[in-house]
């Protein structure tokens, strides 16, 4: 009798740890996967961030007159630099996900006024160093909504996991808190730089 | 030695392995019992029972601490297997790696990220998930994985900012040694073990808390985690026993693999002349010390040290060595590879823009000649090959790398680039077939991802023939971090783009082979092929298909391919010879031979080994190995993990 409960408790203890660490482990494989994911975005939005400039630097010979697009485009680049740079440190936190999504979607619709700006100006049109910044500026805007596609897909398995039971009863003592997607809410900015010359 | 010796001694090891820990776990079973009979005793006397009664209850305990025992161990050791099934990233994330991003463009990871990959092109196999440990400061790296596939190198931040390219060069020429021997798989059997034993302890610990009048638990926990730590030293001998012999043969491997011994001994110096040494600061360094590439503990009794001394390691390569550790200064090199350029910075020629709008004329840019893929090969050479990678190798990874285009390269080690490079390579030269594709691709997928591709049509029509594989292997790290929905959109969109022409040539047929094997195990880790087949007779049909193929593959004329099949069927050993069927080539298309495949993957190295080499005297059986046949014996090469370089010309 005494070696059956003393089996019996052994058994329980065994049981209740593989749970909880295999619970701990998943959460914590697929919090990392999210925070990966991340990077991939941060480093196509780096990209991003540092050909902005040689495009304004160009148009602005040929847009002398609309200064202020230009200034906006600037202070909308350099917002969201401060706001990646936030997100980078911390993916998944709540507030410095809306901060880099709200600065993104101003960013992208500041590029948007700029390119439809340039339509109206046949010279600019015609620069080759523009012509490849736009190229390779609407390559990066691809590769940062697909990052940011696994991004919200990876998100997505973690607060499920995280939800579920009984993995959800590991969630709460361990600090495993809920991830924020990144989404860029405007509708054009799939488009965005897309301009056809 | 070759490959598949080592493999096969790499599995006797894992035999060996086993047998040690039964008699560890018996030791241990039986200790356990003396105490749990002695606690019952005493019990049972204090209780006033029956003398006789007793010795008749021995039976029933001596059985459940058995089964108590085995129990512990056996899930401790099959839930830490079960974890580390996810292969190398599973022990990488233990240690606190970082993944590298593949398109990183911080000079010390840009350095660290081309070293692999050459290494990788040279000996054939796709590039291995990178990490950094970047709470690290000592020098030293580990190679962690089932196989191939699913492989991760990891290197500690000393070992990242410290060594010289050379130096790096054979630390992680050193790693790709223990992952082309087969040494890891078995490192991952003794980390879940171990892991098991350890379990005792951890629940001898949480007995000895319990508290209570005439409660035996605590006295049994104590038991527990002295018999648990025993257990645990036994583990370390066998661990320690095995990894200092395998650490001698990849030290002289990567010497092979480089013929520099310098730079393997450069970074073995280094180790010497830092005070961090080659400790590893994570506490979970103890469970995987028998991974690393020199010690990660401090220091150790002589029968527990993972690793001979250094400065005997330092002897074998360089003979003059006189025992000084050098002062190490910090190697100057800068931060950022690619200066960004600043906001607001003056006229911008911005520097890293290779892609331009219209592409400049070719000639410009046409890469240069490479060692062509039509070379004498010896049949014998193929084999010895596998595995085996040769500085030449090296070198042509090196060219290789450098006449590929700098956009195809950049898109390669980005997700999205890459799913377009894969889909690129897999469009029609028929303009209209190639729209179609193209709508197709767009439909199933997005719109930036058939544009990418659209872009990249261009680029890929560059690749020389015997590029193409290489680049689809320098592609795999960036198509692993891919999410799951993404995958499944890219495997249905690979297989739909090779649909739509109705027809698979043989190139198709082994980018999908490849990619999809490699990535599968990624995505579906569940899905992992186990051994089934010990002797060639059931395999005998199987053997027919890829023979025939292979033969159809060298030889346009039927009789000749005939006799270029018999050569190959003889070399199998009369068993074998008149049960291997010559078949008509609707008999063996590449959907057979697909099925073929996937059935010697679950064979023994050594009938993986005979296929191989009956296939290679196939090959060359009018003693030119085409570009085609080529082509066809590395997909043939890769499905049976048995990694063979590209062919050169020596």
């Amino acid at each position: 009798m005494f070696v059956l409960s003393c089996g019996f408790v052994i058994l329980i203890a065994v049981v209740l740890v593989v749970f909880i660490v295999g619970g701990y482990n998943s959460l914590v494989t697929l919090r990392n996967r999210y925070k990966n994911a991340y990077s991939q975005i941060d480093v196509q939005l780096k990209r991003r961030y540092d050909l902005i400039p040689n495009l304004v630097e160009t148009a602005k010979g040929y847009l002398a007159h609309e200064r202020g697009t230009l200034e906006a485009v600037i202070a909308a680049r350099n917002t969201a630099v401060t706001a990646n740079t936030r997100a980078a440190q911390n993916p998944g936190d709540t507030s410095a996900m809306k901060e880099i999504s709200s600065a993104e979607t101003a960013l992208s619709g500041a590029m948007g006024r700029l390119f439809a700006l340039a339509e109206s100006y046949p010279d600019l049109k015609a620069n080759t160093t523009m012509l490849s910044l736009m190229e390779e500026l609407t390559s990066t805007e691809n590769k940062v909504s697909f990052a940011r596609q696994a991004y919200n897909d990876s998100v997505m398995a973690y607060n499920t996991r995280r939800e579920v039971f009984p993995t959800n009863l590991i969630a709460g003592p361990f600090n495993f808190g809920p991830a924020e997607l990144f989404v860029i809410d405007k509708p054009e900015q799939k488009d965005a730089p897309k301009v056809s010359f | 030695m070759d490959f598949f010796e080592r493999q096969d001694k790499a599995r006797r090891h894992t035999a060996f392995l086993v047998f040690y820990f039964i008699v560890a776990i018996v030791l241990m079973i039986g200790s356990i019992y003396l105490v749990v009979a002695a606690l019952t005793g005493a019990f049972q006397t204090k209780n006033g029972a029956d003398e006789t009664d007793n010795s008749v209850s021995q039976v029933p305990v001596f059985l459940a601490t058995a089964i108590g025992t085995l129990g512990i161990i056996g899930t401790g050791s099959f839930f830490k297997t079960l974890s580390l099934a996810r292969g190398g990233r599973a022990v990488a994330e233990l240690l606190d790696g970082r993944l590298v991003n593949p398109n990183s463009t911080d000079a010390h990871e840009r350095k660290l990220l081309n070293v692999v990959e050459e290494m990788a092109i040279a000996s054939g196999v796709p590039v291995p998930q990178v990490y950094v440990m970047d709470g690290e400061p000592g020098i030293n790296a580990f190679a962690a994985g089932h196989s191939a596939s699913d492989a991760a190198i990891s290197v500690t931040r000393g070992a990242m900012t410290m060594l010289k390219r050379d130096e790096l060069q054979g630390v992680i020429a050193h790693e790709f040694s223990h992952l082309l021997n087969g040494d890891m798989n078995l490192n991952l059997r003794l980390l879940g073990l171990i892991f098991g034993i350890l379990c005792l302890t951890v629940i001898g610990r949480i007995l000895l808390q319990t508290r209570g009048r005439k409660n035996p638990l605590p006295l049994l926990g104590l038991a527990l985690i002295i018999v648990g730590w025993v257990g645990v030293l036994f583990g370390r001998l066998i661990q320690a026993a095995v990894s200092r012999e395998r650490e001698f043969l990849a030290d002289a491997s990567a010497v092979q693999f480089t013929r520099n011994p310098l730079g393997l001994a450069g970074a073995l110096k280094k180790i010497g002349g830092i005070a961090e040494g080659s400790q590893i600061q994570s506490h979970r360094a103890e469970e995987a010390s028998h991974l690393f590439f020199a010690n990660g503990l401090k220091s150790r009794f002589f029968g527990f040290a993972t690793h001979p001394p250094l400065i005997e390691r330092i002897r074998a390569l360089d003979p003059s060595f006189d025992g000084k550790y050098p002062e190490v200064v910090l190697p100057d090199v800068p931060v950022q590879a690619v200066p960004p350029p600043l906001p607001g910075a003056s006229p911008p020629p911005p520097p890293p823009l290779t892609l331009t709008a219209k592409p400049p004329p070719l000639p410009a840019i046409v890469p240069p000649p490479l060692p062509t893929a039509a070379a004498l090969v010896a049949q014998q050479a193929v084999v010895a090959d596998i595995g085996q990678l040769r500085p030449e190798h090296l070198q042509y990874a090196i060219d290789l790398r450098e006449a590929a285009r700098p956009s195809i390269l950049l898109a390669a080690r980005d997700p999205l680039g890459a799913h377009a490079l894969i889909c690129a390579f897999l469009l029609s030269k028929d303009s209209s077939v190639r729209e179609k594709q193209l709508d197709e691709l767009g439909r199933m997928t997005s719109d930036a991802v058939r544009d990418e591709t659209r872009a990249m049509w261009e680029d890929v029509q560059q690749v020389p023939a015997q590029g193409r594989i290489p680049l689809v292997d320098v592609a795999l790290p960036a198509l692993r971090r891919l999410s799951l929905p993404q995958f499944e959109q890219f495997r249905s969109a690979v297989n739909r783009l090779i649909a739509c022409d109705n027809q698979t040539d043989l190139f198709e047929f082994m980018l999908q082979k490849i990619v999809m094997r490699h990535l599968d195990t990624r995505f579906y880790p569940e899905h992992r092929p186990v051994t089934q087949f010990y002797d060639l007779r059931p395999l005998a049909r199987d053997a027919g298909i890829l023979l025939s193929a292979t033969a159809y593959a060298g030889a346009d004329d039927p009789t000749q391919a005939q006799a270029a099949f018999a050569k190959g069927a003889d070399s199998l050993g009369q068993i074998a010879r008149t049960e291997i069927p010559w078949l008509p080539p609707t008999e063996c298309e590449l959907s057979h031979l697909d099925a073929a495949l996937d059935r010697f993957a679950q064979s023994v190295p050594q009938i993986k080994k005979n296929v191989l080499a009956s296939c290679a005297e196939t090959v060359a059986f009018d003693n030119v190995i085409q570009p085609r046949e080529a082509e066809l014996l590395r997909a043939i090469a890769d499905s049976l993990d048995c990694p063979l370089p590209p062919f050169v010309q020596s």
